[in-house]
């Protein structure tokens, strides 16, 4: 028996994006958590594009804060410059984005890790795993013991990772830090089965040696929502970024080098993304197009470092300069930081609940890149969940599953931990089957709720909320009232286009007018003034979708029937006359909690989940 | 518990006196005297497991004389409330009822749902489980094979086509809203007009190129086809078991294209008379004979018929090389006498005067449209399905170009169910499909 230093709670190993989120969600629900780093230098770090947000992920951000989650804020506090992406393009799939300051969100995070009661922040590698009855023991590489009653794993890439550039290999975490070698081996001991991933990031250049003049810039947008419902006012925007193109020569050069790019040679053998290729897989899966984009972006304030988004590459060093000067604007750049491709160990996430346990052993969560996704967003918001339910499971309580209808969170968990992953994976909006729902601005709606319950939404937010409620209230209650035809009326209905009603009619009415929206109306009569613009947009959404949203609602309800029928954990497939063989064996790899769940396991087939309904119902008498 | 109403056949077609069209699940009694009426009857009141006699409304206008039983929860077989029509037998009748009620909005039932129902609300033992699980995998089978192997996946094949072009248009609206930084911006929104109406376009062909749902709804249109006095009309009405056709000995006596239906085996088959085809001078003949040469050309099949007892003609030569292409059988009459027309490839020797093969050439009517093969029961059940899913599809494609004012988002989870819509028929319903396109085919990455 080894001797064992101090006792905890819970331990989460590693302190990326998940491994904050989870040990903030179990100090602040008042487990006695330890967070062990590699390198307390590298919390919270930025290892890739310094921006939070975008697509989807937007969604994620603001959902981990609905939770009590802390990336929102953190975010909000250290962007340099921020933009909502796809206006124009409806409601669903409006998202945030921000340039965030690399450093300043390391700080942050560090700072409020640090200054979190119940919280313990400690640098040390783990080598070593074991579970010696309810209790979780943890080595570090300096032979020091922890116990704890639940561990969450939250690693990222630094499992056995290997960075790549040309024919050099390295076996390093990124951006140098130390990677952790002995972890993975001891994973599999407890049988658990995993996958090699690859990933990327490219070179970071000298701001001074870059002719921006040949660049188009882009710039943020002022007045618009923050990621967090905490922040108080706008987000300042401080900084500006820059479009650019490959040029022909930058293709001729990765073309006539192919045989020393190790993605392309079968160097490396790590599954890489495809939403997220390195400029030379670019260039020759898309051999017809003349250039690719690029964006020139700052690292932070207090850095000339810019990163060159759009050209991640694994090629040798000398070429990596070359093909960089190949580039409208930067013939003359200087690179500080090479690019790198990145191999790591990562797990099958389908070995997981949706509760982002282990299925095998409990008391053992997973979050972020260790489970086979990509992105700070993603990362986080496993993160939050993992830290609910190891809190959940320290206090025997009923854990926490994220529907699919509940939130992108929802989406991502029961995605990998169904259908599991062939690369690392990215959250979508095309992913989400309910998006008209899963909104930015309504995630406090649908998730502050069940975060107050398991004990993360404090006082301050919550009331924060049920003000926002109630004011929502007032606004659809001004809505009720009638206006006459008048001088206002007409005007608003002829700037519109719209044909004047023959009576007088509610605000309501007018709003259900295609060319009408809030703005328009609170510009001609005045009745808003005491509510804030984001307010009346998620109002003017909640009207002028209203039928579509109902339609999503229904759609919920019928799946919701599915999703109510749990199947026993101890249900034997393998018994289960009547189940086609294929069917047997995916369910009874992915042990689905419940109906829902089993329907969306692919190869499982509408008539398999009639013949197992039956079959549950059997069981059940 | 009682859930929302379903109906099916629930007997064998085909051959059967009777059939019988089940209904079961909530207020299905309610939906049932919708197109159900006895004098006898009070609404209100209907007394349970008791045969009622009445008429149910098929269409407007159209009516079947038929029985009634209503079993009221819990006592039927699905432990729900239950409505059973017994009909007359034959895959029309019962294909028409089926759509009377399903017009209603009752939801065809799923492969073996009535039994599951029946199951789950405690009506059948459990040992019996077993069995029902065995019913719903062989339905579910022989649903799947009726409706890709009616249309030799023809149809199948077409709405393949279809949702692989929705599929590109919904890859690419996705793409600009998941990677709006990445995509450069193209027009795809004056695009995506154009690009709808052609799948609506390609929905109606196939809809109305349906055929054998236009075989087992409409019936199957049989030309007879031959010169003058070979005997066509003694044919038809050898067919038709009774004299319809004038019969004469003079030429040219069925000027106009007659056409007469008959059923066999649950199919309706519905014959054209043409006027004989000769050389000649008479223009209402003419315009007749002409007539004649199109009705046999639209025709689904086309019986050549031909004088046994004598030499093909030089006309006999014309009409095969006008049929050259077609569905047709070489029917040899007159064949107590001494046979002098050539071997054909595909004939059948006849005697409209004996009826002698007669039985045999309706059969091999039914063979030429490859209906000989199909399982009536599950045609009917599959093609009715079709039908409602492309009919599904093509109302919301109308409804989807009706209002330009839409958001993208909302476009694209409209385009969404629409592309789930034309995946019951081909199976393909799953979005992961959608975002591997979105990845091989737009260029994509930071």
């Amino acid at each position: 028996m080894k001797k064992i230093s101090e006792n905890y709670d819970s331990i989460v190993i590693g302190a990326g994006h998940a491994g904050c989120e989870a040990a903030l969600a179990l100090a602040r629900t008042n487990n006695k958590t330890l967070l062990l780093t590699i390198s307390l230098d590298a919390i919270a770090f930025l290892a890739c594009n310094p921006s939070i947000g975008g697509t989807a992920k937007g969604q994620l951000v603001s959902e981990v804060d609905a939770l009590g989650g802390q990336m929102g804020i953190n975010a909000d506090k250290t962007a340099i410059q921020i933009r909502m992406l796809n206006r124009g393009k409806g409601p669903a799939v409006q998202s945030l984005r921000a340039q965030s300051d690399k450093n300043a969100y390391h700080t942050e995070m560090k700072k409020v890790l640090e200054n979190e009661k119940n919280l313990t922040v400690r640098q040390g590698e783990v080598v070593d795993i074991e579970v010696v009855g309810d209790k979780k023991l943890v080595t570090t590489h300096l032979g020091l013991t922890y116990s704890a009653k639940s561990l969450v794993f939250a690693t990222g890439v630094y499992l056995k990772s290997e960075i790549i550039v040309g024919s050099v290999r390295e076996k390093t975490g990124p951006n140098g830090f130390k990677n952790a070698s002995f972890l993975s081996d001891s994973l599999k001991k407890l049988g658990i089965r995993l996958l090699r991933f690859k990933t990327g990031t490219p070179v970071r250049l000298h701001a001074r040696s870059v002719d921006y003049d040949k660049m188009e810039i882009q710039y943020g947008e002022d007045d618009i929502a923050s990621f967090s419902a905490m922040t108080e006012g706008n987000v300042k925007n401080r900084a500006v970024c820059y479009l650019t193109y490959t040029t022909p020569k930058t293709h001729e050069i990765i073309r006539q080098n192919l045989d020393k790019a190790p993605a392309i040679s079968g160097e490396i053998k790590g599954v890489g993304p495809r939403y997220c290729p390195s400029i030379e897989t670019k260039v020759v899966r898309f051999a017809d197009r003349e250039r690719h984009q690029l964006f020139l972006e700052p690292e932070a304030l207090d850095t000339q470092e810019m990163y060159l988004q759009g050209f991640s590459t694994s090629m040798p060093a000398d070429l990596q300069k070359e093909m960089v000067h190949s580039v409208i604007g930067l013939e003359n750049a200087e690179i500080m930081r090479d690019a790198y491709a990145i191999e790591y160990d990562c797990i099958d996430p389908t070995q997981l609940n949706p509760t982002l346990e282990l299925k095998t052993v409990p008391g053992l969560f997973f979050a972020g890149q260790i489970n086979g996704t990509s992105g700070y967003e993603e990362a986080a918001a496993q993160g939050i969940v993992a830290g609910i339910n190891a809190s959940m499971f320290n206090q025997g309580k009923e854990q926490l599953v994220l529907k699919r209808s509940d939130g992108y969170i929802g989406v991502l968990i029961d995605d990998i931990v169904t259908k599991g992953t062939n690369e690392p994976y990215r959250m979508m909006t095309s992913r989400a089957e309910y998006r008209l729902l899963l909104r930015q601005d309504n995630a406090d709606f649908r998730l502050t709720e069940i975060g107050r319950k398991v004990g993360l939404v404090s006082d301050e937010r919550y009331n924060k909320f049920l003000e926002k409620k109630q004011k929502i209230q007032q606004i659809e209650q001004i809505l009720q009232q009638k206006a006459k035809i008048d001088d206002k009326m007409r005007q608003l209905f002829e700037k519109t286009h719209e044909n004047l009603p023959k009576e007088n009619i509610r605000f309501y009415d007018m709003l259900k007018r295609t060319n009408i929206d809030i703005f328009q109306i609170e510009e001609e009569y005045h009745i808003f003034k005491d509510y804030d613009r984001s307010l009346l947009e998620l109002v003017n959404i909640r009207v002028k979708y209203e039928g579509y949203l109902k339609q999503q609602q229904e759609d919920i309800d019928k799946m919701l029937k599915n999703e109510n029928v749990v199947i026993p954990q101890d249900f034997d497939y393998s018994k289960a006359k009547g189940l086609r063989q294929e069917a047997q064996e995916k369910l009874s790899n992915i042990r689905p909690l419940n109906l829902g769940q089993a329907s969306r396991i692919s190869g499982v087939s509408p008539a398999d989940i009639s013949v197992l309904s039956i079959l549950i119902k059997r069981g059940n008498s | 518990m009682q859930e929302k109403p379903i109906v099916s056949i629930s007997s064998p077609l085909g051959r059967g006196a009777i059939a019988i069209v089940r209904l079961s699940g909530k207020d299905c009694l309610k939906e049932a005297l919708k197109v159900f009426h006895s004098k006898n009857l009070d609404p209100n009141n209907v007394q349970p497991r008791f045969m009622h006699f009445g008429k149910l409304q098929i269409e407007d206008g159209v009516f079947e004389e038929c029985l009634m039983v209503y079993f009221k929860a819990p006592f039927s077989y699905t432990g729900e409330d239950v409505v059973e029509f017994q009909i007359h037998g034959g895959v029309l009748l019962a294909q028409k009822v089926l759509d009377c009620i399903t017009n209603l909005g009752v939801r065809l039932a799923e492969p073996g749902e009535f039994s599951k129902r029946a199951f789950l609300n405690g009506k059948i033992s459990l040992d019996k489980a077993e069995a029902i699980i065995g019913e719903i995998n062989a339905d579910s089978e022989s649903d799947l094979k009726n409706s890709l192997s009616i249309t030799n996946g023809r149809l199948a094949e077409k709405i393949n086509e279809i949702q692989e072009q929705l599929k590109l248009l919904l890859a690419e609206i996705e793409v600009g809203m998941d990677y709006p930084d990445e995509t450069e911006e193209t027009s795809i929104k004056t695009n995506i007009k154009t690009r709808l109406q052609e799948i609506l376009r390609a929905t109606e062909v196939v809809l109305e190129d349906s055929k054998s749902m236009k075989y087992i709804k409409n019936g199957v249109n049989v030309a007879l086809v031959g010169r003058t006095n070979v005997g066509k009309s003694s044919i038809m009405n050898a067919l038709l078991g009774e004299e319809r056709s004038i019969v004469t000995d003079i030429q040219g006596t069925t000027r106009d294209s007659v056409s007469e239906s008959f059923m066999y085996q649950g199919i309706k088959i519905n014959l054209i008379d043409t006027a004989g085809i000769r050389q000649t001078k008479d223009f209402v003949e003419n315009l007749g004979i002409e007539k004649s040469k199109k009705m046999s050309l639209q025709a689904d099949v086309v019986l050549f018929i031909l004088d046994g007892s004598e030499a093909e003609s030089k006309n006999d030569a014309e009409i095969e090389q006008m049929l050259s292409g077609k569905n047709v059988i070489y029917v040899i009459n007159k064949t107590d006498k001494t046979r002098k027309v050539a071997k054909k490839k595909n004939e059948i020797e006849v005697s409209a005067l004996t009826g002698k093969n007669i039985d045999k050439l309706k059969q091999e009517i039914l063979n030429m449209v490859k209906l000989e093969k199909v399982d009536t029961k599950g045609a009917v059940l599959a093609n009715e399905r079709q039908f409602h899913i492309l009919q599904e599809a093509k109302d919301l494609l109308s409804n989807i170009l009706s209002d330009e004012s839409r958001t993208l988002d909302v476009l694209s989870l409209l385009l969404k169910d629409l592309w789930k819509i034309y995946g019951k028929i081909t199976g393909n319903t799953e979005n992961e499909d959608i975002i591997n396109l979105i990845f091989s085919k737009f260029c994509l990455g930071k």
